[in-house]
C-alpha cells in the first residue's frame, strides 16, 4: 500500500484541519440552507396546487402567480362546463385584507380565498363536512389557516375581529400554508367574499377549477377546452401551473435570485477557504515536496497529493455541514410553523456533496500550480 | 581512468554485489565533456560553468569545494538530472543527459540518491514512512517496511523507526535523509552540504556512515562541501572557482599541497 500522504498532511496540523472542516462545513451548511428556502419556495407554489380538487385550471394571461392575479369572465366556465369527461367547474376569487389581530388590534395583509361552500374546491377534509359548509355559508364568517403566523392572534372558532373595517367571526380553521405570498390565509363563501371586496362583482373570477372525470384523458380535454375559449384565458394543467408560479418566483423575483445568489457565494467561500488551507499545506511543504520531485517522484503524483487533501476536506467537512443543516431545517420549519417547509431530498443531498467536492477540488486545482511548478533544483540552496 | 571495456554495466548486479566486483565496472558513474551552462535568457544571460571535462569512476568519492557562486551547486544539480542542458555533453551512469526531456530526466533521478543540507523529511510521517516513500518510488510495496528498518537499523536508528521527524535530533534526522537516499541502492549520492547544519560529532558520524555505506554498496558520492574536518574521506577533491576547474587532485596531492612543511616559501615574500 501507498504511504497515504494526502492524508497524514492533513492529520498532522490538527487545529488547520479543525479549521478547514470547519470552513467546509459553513458553505456546506450555507448551501444546504440557501437551497432549503428555494425548495420550500418551490414547494409552497406547489402546495396550494396540489391541495385543489381539479386537473386543469383556468387564469388570466396576465397572472403571474397565486396572489398577483387578473380576473377574466366566469362565462368561460359556463361555456365549458358541457365539454365530454369534465365533471364540474368550480371558481374561485382571492384577494388581500388587512386583518386586525383581535388581541393586539394590530392590522395586518391577510389573503383571502373566496369559493362556493358546496363546491369542493380543496381537498382538505375539514372543509367538506357539512357543519363546516354550513359554517362558511353564515354571513361574515370566515375560516383561518392554523399555519398563519401567530402576528395574526388567536384562531378559536367565535373569536370576532375586523377585517377591513368590517366585522366578522371567525367560523373554523384549516391547515393549508402559505408560503411566501402569504403570512396568513383565510377562507370565505363567494358571498362572504362579495361582501368583504365590494363592489368586487361575482362575475369576475381569478381561478377557474376544472375537475375531471374519474379516467378522463387530461391532455385531450385540455385541447378542447382551449380550442373553446377565447384568449383571455391561459388553459394549464396542475403541473403546468405549479411549473409557472415556481418559475415566477424563482425566475422572476428577488426571493429566488437571492438563495440563488446565496448557493453561489457560499461556494465561493467554501472555494476560498479550502484554498487557503491548500495554499498553506502546500507552501509550507514545499522544500519536501520538491525533494520528492528530485526523488523522482512525478509532478503527478503531487498533483494527486493536492486532490486527494481536497477531496478528503470536502468529504470530512461535507458530514458535520449536513448534520448541521438537517437541524436547522427542522428548527426553520417550526419557526414558521410549517410555513415554510424544509425538506431534505437525496437529489439536494447528492447536488450538495457533488459541489463540496467540485468546491475542493477546484481550490485544489487553484493552489496545485505552486507545487506542479516547484523547481527540483531549489532544493540545492 | 577511461576503461575501454564495452562490457555493458548492469545496475542490479553492482547494487548487489560486494565492493570489489563493482568497481571492475566499466562505465564512469558520471562523464562530462565540454559542459557549459548557462542562468536566464537572452541579454541577461549569465554563464555560470565553463567548459567542465570531468570523470568519475565508480566508486570514487568525490568532493567538491570553491567559494560561493563558484557554480558548484550548480554542478551537482545537472549531474542530479535536475536542470535541462543544452550545451556540452554530460552521461551519468552511461545516460547523456544533454537533450533529455523532462520525462526522461525523472527516470534518471530515480536511480540517484539526494542527500541535502536541511533533511526535507515530512514532518508528518514517521521515519520510516519518510525512508517508504523513496522505495515506493521503485514499486517495492510488499517489501518497502522490511526495507525501509533494515537501512535505518544499517545507520543505527532501529530504535527510532517510529519516531517523528520533530522527536529525533538533527544527525538524526539527518541519518533519516541518508537512509532515504540510500535506500534504493542507487549507483550515485549527490550530497549537498551534509553536515552543515550538524555539530562536529554528528557531522563526523554522518560522513563516516556514508563512507561505509558507499563502500559496501560500492556507489560513487559526489559531496559539494566546506566542512574542513571532512576533506579526508574524500578520494579527489576538485576546486571549482566561477564556474572554472581551478584544480583537480588525489587526496594524497590535496594533504602534501596543504602541509605547512611543503609550502612555497614564496607564498610568504609580499
Amino acid at each position: 500500500m501507498k504511504t497515504p500522504l494526502a492524508w497524514l498532511n492533513l492529520l498532522h496540523e490538527k487545529t488547520r484541519l479543525l479549521v478547514a472542516i470547519a470552513g467546509v462545513a459553513f458553505a456546506v451548511l450555507l448551501i444546504f440552507m440557501n437551497l432549503g428556502f428555494l425548495g420550500a419556495l418551490s414547494l409552497t407554489a406547489t402546495q396550494i396546487y396540489s391541495q385543489m380538487n381539479a386537473e386543469i385550471f383556468l387564469r388570466s394571461p396576465q397572472t403571474l402567480e397565486i396572489s398577483t392575479t387578473k380576473s377574466f369572465p366566469r362565462e368561460r366556465l359556463y361555456q365549458i362546463a358541457g365539454v365530454e369527461g369534465v365533471q364540474q367547474t368550480m371558481p374561485v376569487y382571492v384577494g388581500y385584507q388587512q386583518w386586525r389581530n383581535p388581541e393586539t388590534r394590530f392590522s395586518r395583509a391577510m389573503f383571502v380565498y373566496g369559493i362556493n361552500p358546496r363546491d369542493p374546491v380543496f381537498t382538505l377534509p375539514e372543509l367538506q363536512a357539512p357543519e363546516a359548509i354550513a359554517a362558511l355559508q353564515r354571513p361574515n364568517t370566515v375560516f383561518i389557516d392554523r399555519l398563519s403566523r401567530p402576528e395574526f392572534g388567536p384562531q378559536t372558532t367565535g373569536i370576532e375581529t375586523e377585517s377591513d373595517r368590517r366585522r366578522v367571526e371567525i367560523g373554523g380553521q384549516f391547515t393549508l400554508g402559505g408560503g411566501f405570498a402569504s403570512d396568513g390565509t383565510l377562507i370565505v363563501s363567494d358571498q362572504n367574499f362579495l361582501r368583504l371586496f365590494a363592489p368586487r362583482p361575482l362575475n369576475r373570477i381569478d381561478l377557474g377549477l376544472v375537475k375531471l372525470q374519474p379516467g378522463a384523458d387530461v391532455e385531450a380535454v385540455k385541447a378542447t377546452v382551449r380550442q373553446l375559449l377565447p384568449a383571455d384565458v391561459t388553459v394549464l394543467t396542475q403541473e403546468e401551473i405549479i411549473g409557472r408560479d415556481r418559475d415566477f418566483w424563482i425566475g422572476t423575483t428577488s426571493t429566488g435570485f437571492i438563495f440563488s445568489m446565496g448557493v453561489a457565494v457560499s461556494f465561493i467561500v467554501g472555494t476560498v477557504i479550502v484554498y487557503q488551507i491548500l495554499y498553506t499545506d502546500i507552501s509550507d511543504h514545499l522544500p519536501e515536496y520538491a525533494t520528492l520531485k528530485a526523488m523522482g517522484y512525478r509532478s503527478r503524483y503531487l498533483f494527486k497529493i493536492v486532490l486527494q487533501e481536497a477531496v478528503i476536506l470536502a468529504v470530512m467537512g461535507y458530514v458535520p455541514g449536513l448534520i448541521l443543516s438537517l437541524g436547522l431545517y427542522e428548527l426553520t420549519t417550526n419557526a414558521t410553523s410549517g410555513g415554510l417547509p424544509m425538506g431534505m431530498t437525496v437529489g439536494r443531498v447528492v447536488f450538495v456533496l457533488l459541489l463540496t467536492v467540485s468546491m475542493c477540488a477546484l481550490s485544489g486545482l487553484i493552489s496545485v500550480r505552486k507545487v506542479v511548478t516547484a523547481d527540483p533544483a531549489e532544493v540545492f540552496s | 581512468m577511461m576503461d575501454a571495456n564495452p562490457t555493458p554495466h548492469n545496475n542490479h548486479a553492482a547494487a548487489n554485489s560486494n565492493a570489489g566486483v563493482a568497481i571492475a565496472q566499466s562505465t564512469p558513474a558520471v562523464e562530462t565533456h565540454g559542459l557549459n551552462y548557462y542562468f536566464g535568457q537572452g541579454d541577461l544571460r549569465k554563464q555560470v560553468l565553463f567548459d567542465l571535462n570531468l570523470t568519475f569512476p565508480r566508486g570514487q568519492i568525490a568532493i567538491i569545494t570553491g567559494p560561493s557562486g563558484s557554480g558548484k551547486t550548480t554542478f551537482l544539480s545537472l549531474i542530479g538530472a535536475l536542470r535541462t542542458i543544452h550545451d556540452g555533453s554530460l552521461k551519468v551512469m552511461g545516460r547523456e543527459l544533454v537533450g533529455m526531456n523532462n520525462a526522461q530526466l525523472v527516470e534518471v533521478r530515480r536511480g540517484i540518491g539526494f542527500i541535502f543540507q536541511a533533511h526535507n523529511l515530512f514532518e508528518s510521517l514517521t521515519a520510516v514512512q519518510n525512508v517508504e516513500m523513496a522505495v515506493e518510488l521503485l514499486g517495492g510495496f510488499g517489501s518497502k517496511r522490511a526495507q525501509a528498518i533494515a537501512m535505518l537499523e544499517q545507520l543505527g536508528l532501529g530504535h527510532r523507526v517510529t519516531y517523528k521527524p520533530n522527536s529525533l535530533s538533527g544527525g538524526q534526522k539527518q541519518r533519516v535523509a541518508i537512509a532515504r537516499a540510500l535506500v534504493n541502492q542507487p549507483q550515485l549520492i549527490l550530497a549537498d552540504e551534509p553536515t552543515a547544519a550538524l555539530d562536529k560529532e554528528s557531522g563526523r558520524d554522518v560522513v563516516t556512515l556514508m563512507q561505509t555505506l558507499a563502500k559496501e554498496q560500492s556507489c560513487t558520492i559526489l559531496m559539494v562541501t566546506h566542512d574542513n574536518r571532512i576533506l579526508d574521506v574524500a578520494d579527489r577533491i576538485i576546486n571549482l572557482v566561477d564556474g572554472r576547474l581551478e584544480s583537480d587532485t588525489s587526496m594524497r596531492d590535496f594533504v602534501t599541497a596543504h602541509d605547512p612543511k611543503t609550502l612555497d616559501p614564496r607564498m610568504f615574500m609580499l
